[in-house]
């Protein structure tokens, strides 16, 4: 049993040496809001580069302060998002949930995980397959602007889908 | 990290010989009946204060004034006898129970005289401490007393040996001694705090609880959170994403290896051990919403605790592990609620601010220090565990995270009142706060065991 573990500890430790952390911090841009829909993709495996633009494509959902439900301009990025996702069904998705700063880490914990199911049960309501779908809650330590004002915290009470094949 | 053999080493090995007074030391019921009839005979009245005691529960406590005297070395020594007093008033200091008085002493104390106790009451001090030492190679011995001023009585004599690397831990257990003696309970200045990294780096760091000693506990490049020692101080418990979601952890301090606690889809969070260390309470989502469950050492499901649609976080275990209080914002903002572990209805105990965070249950079992929500920022606060005497022990930037030390004398905590978030200390009515860690840091979980 403890060798077990102790396996399954080394693994994951050689895994995390060869990954960076999961922050989005990189990748997400949250002023790139696209306008119209992409072209389309095929039912089959898609390609790196036809991933990427369906990450670019998916837009972000945002939050209010403490809260996890979805505001109306929230619902409107999923539907845009759902069909999306629709056009390339074997493109796996996990929700990304994030607050602000403000709150305890763990407190936080909990509501990004929220955040992220609540995006999910509504991508879900829309008609995309739930086993495509998957939640991380990164709390507060994952923002995407430092700042310690509103516009940043804004920013960053949002939640992310971030698609692989 | 094998304190165990180390300890071995600062244990105080005997009472110190005080020849004056030797066969009195092993009787100290004696002694003191002694003292108070001899004190009755000069006073013609019982003395009201028989012995040197702190009576922390008396709400009007009068700072007991305390001198150190800088600690005398034999020869020359690597060591400097102040920097040695130094940690001591700083232990002591930070209690918020005494009033470190500087007196120099006329007379240069040492091993063997007997202080002159008039020239210490005539300034008003109650009690004395002393202490010498010798440095051999690597080997230091240290010796530290403690007086009784009015009684004119040795209170206690420790002497320690080690190595001269360990002269911080012999000073703080002489203190955690000092403590015990006059509180009977004992101190907690031999213990650690760990906490995270608040930077581009959240690996897990653990300090003396007053920030020397710095180790990084973690390596593996992730987020970490939510740092909790185990009660025995032999594992730390802590969640971190190094398979890039929110799972329990367990890392063995003796041999630094790593076990998966709980790795259920979801969150895996906010792991705290039952006092006797048989079981952790946790946050879980796998089963949709965030609840409270306990969880054996081995990661297996004992039960769930709550239901209802509240995101349910931040467990803490009563001291006799008989209920435990968490976060939940049910009633729709998040609120401190307590649960029997056996089962029943939880009942809210904060009512006081619209966000309430980040319990933790005093050791001594009356109050929860929590972060509330308050004019925007959070401030650490108390409560008495029937939902009375609130009380807010900061004031300046936010301030969240509290943790007890194991006596429940003090509290870390993190504040970013000076700019950076840094891990503070402060005594459990809130009148003394430092800063103690020299890295940005939150989540601070003090140890429950001395090192």
């Amino acid at each position: 049993m403890l060798s077990r573990y102790l396996m399954h500890g080394m693994i994951v430790l050689l895994a995390t040496l060869a990954l960076v952390s999961g922050c989005s911090r990189k990748i997400v841009r949250p002023n790139q809001v696209p306008q119209g829909p992409v072209a389309p993709f095929g039912a089959g495996q898609i390609s790196e580069q036809e991933l990427q633009g369906v990450q670019a494509e998916l837009r972000i959902v945002y939050f209010d302060y403490d809260k996890y439900s979805l505001s109306p301009e929230a619902q409107t990025a999923l539907q845009y998002n759902a069909e999306l996702l629709k056009r390339v069904p074997n493109v796996n998705v996990v929700s990304e949930g994030h607050c602000d700063e403000r709150g305890t880490s763990e407190y936080n914990l909990a509501l990004g995980e929220r955040r992220a199911r609540s995006v999910v049960d509504y991508l879900v309501g829309l008609g995309i397959v739930p086993n495509r779908m998957t939640t991380v809650s990164y709390g507060s330590e994952c923002p995407v602007d430092p700042a310690h004002n509103e516009a940043a915290w804004a920013k960053n009470r949002r939640v992310f889908l971030r698609v692989s094949r | 990290m094998n304190n165990d053999n180390i300890l071995s080493d600062l244990v105080p090995i005997r009472s110190i010989h005080y020849k004056p007074r030797l066969w009195l030391l092993h009787f100290p019921f004696l002694t003191r009946t002694l003292f108070g009839f001899l004190l009755f005979l000069v006073l013609g009245t019982f003395p009201c204060e028989g012995k040197l005691v702190i009576d922390v529960e008396n709400p009007n406590l009068a700072k007991m004034p305390i001198s150190i005297q800088d600690f005398v070395a034999d020869a020359a020594s690597p060591l400097n006898g102040s920097d040695l007093a130094a940690i001591l008033k700083n232990d002591l200091y930070l209690t918020g129970l005494f009033q470190i008085v500087e007196v120099h002493a006329p007379v240069t104390p040492n091993s063997t005289s007997e202080p002159d106790f008039e020239v210490w009451s005539r300034q008003g001090i109650q009690a004395l401490i002393l202490g010498n030492f010798h440095v051999r190679g690597d080997e230091l011995v240290l010796e530290a007393r403690l007086y009784d001023v009015p009684l004119r009585k040795l209170e206690l004599g420790k002497r320690f040996t080690g190595q001269i690397g360990d002269h911080r831990r012999m000073i703080h257990r002489f203190g955690d001694l000092v403590m015990e003696r006059l509180t009977s309970v004992p101190g907690g200045f031999s213990t650690r705090i760990a906490f995270v990294g608040d930077s581009q780096s959240r690996e897990v760091y653990s300090m003396d609880f007053d920030g020397y000693g710095l180790k990084q506990m973690t390596r593996n490049g992730t987020i970490n959170l939510s740092p909790e020692w185990s009660p025995d101080g032999r594992s730390i418990i802590f969640t971190s994403y190094m398979n890039k979601k929110p799972d329990l952890w367990l890392m063995d301090l003796t041999t630094q290896r790593l076990f998966p606690l709980s790795t259920r889809t979801g969150i895996n969070a906010s792991g705290r051990y039952s006092p006797d260390g048989s079981l952790i309470g946790l946050s879980m989502s796998f089963e949709g919403i965030p609840k409270i469950y306990m969880i054996s050492t081995q990661g297996q499901i004992i039960k769930r605790l709550t239901a209802g649609r509240g995101n349910d976080i931040s467990p803490t275990w009563s001291p006799d592990g008989s209920t435990i209080a968490y976060v939940s914002d049910q009633a729709g903002s998040p609120q401190i609620y307590t649960v029997p572990v056996s089962g029943g209805q939880p009942r809210r105990l904060t009512f006081q601010s619209n966000y309430n965070t980040d319990p933790d249950w005093s050791p001594l079992g009356d109050l929860l220090a929590f972060s509330a929500r308050i004019d925007g920022r959070f401030q650490v606060c108390t409560i008495r565990t029937d939902g009375t005497d609130f009380r807010v022990l900061t004031d300046k930037g936010s301030n969240q995270d509290p943790a007890w030390s194991p006596d429940g004398r003090m509290m870390a905590f993190s504040s970013n009142r000076d700019g950076k978030t840094l891990i503070y200390i402060m005594d459990a009515k809130g009148q003394i706060q430092v800063p103690v860690s020299s890295l940005t840091g939150k989540g601070p979980a003090w140890s429950r065991t001395s090192q």
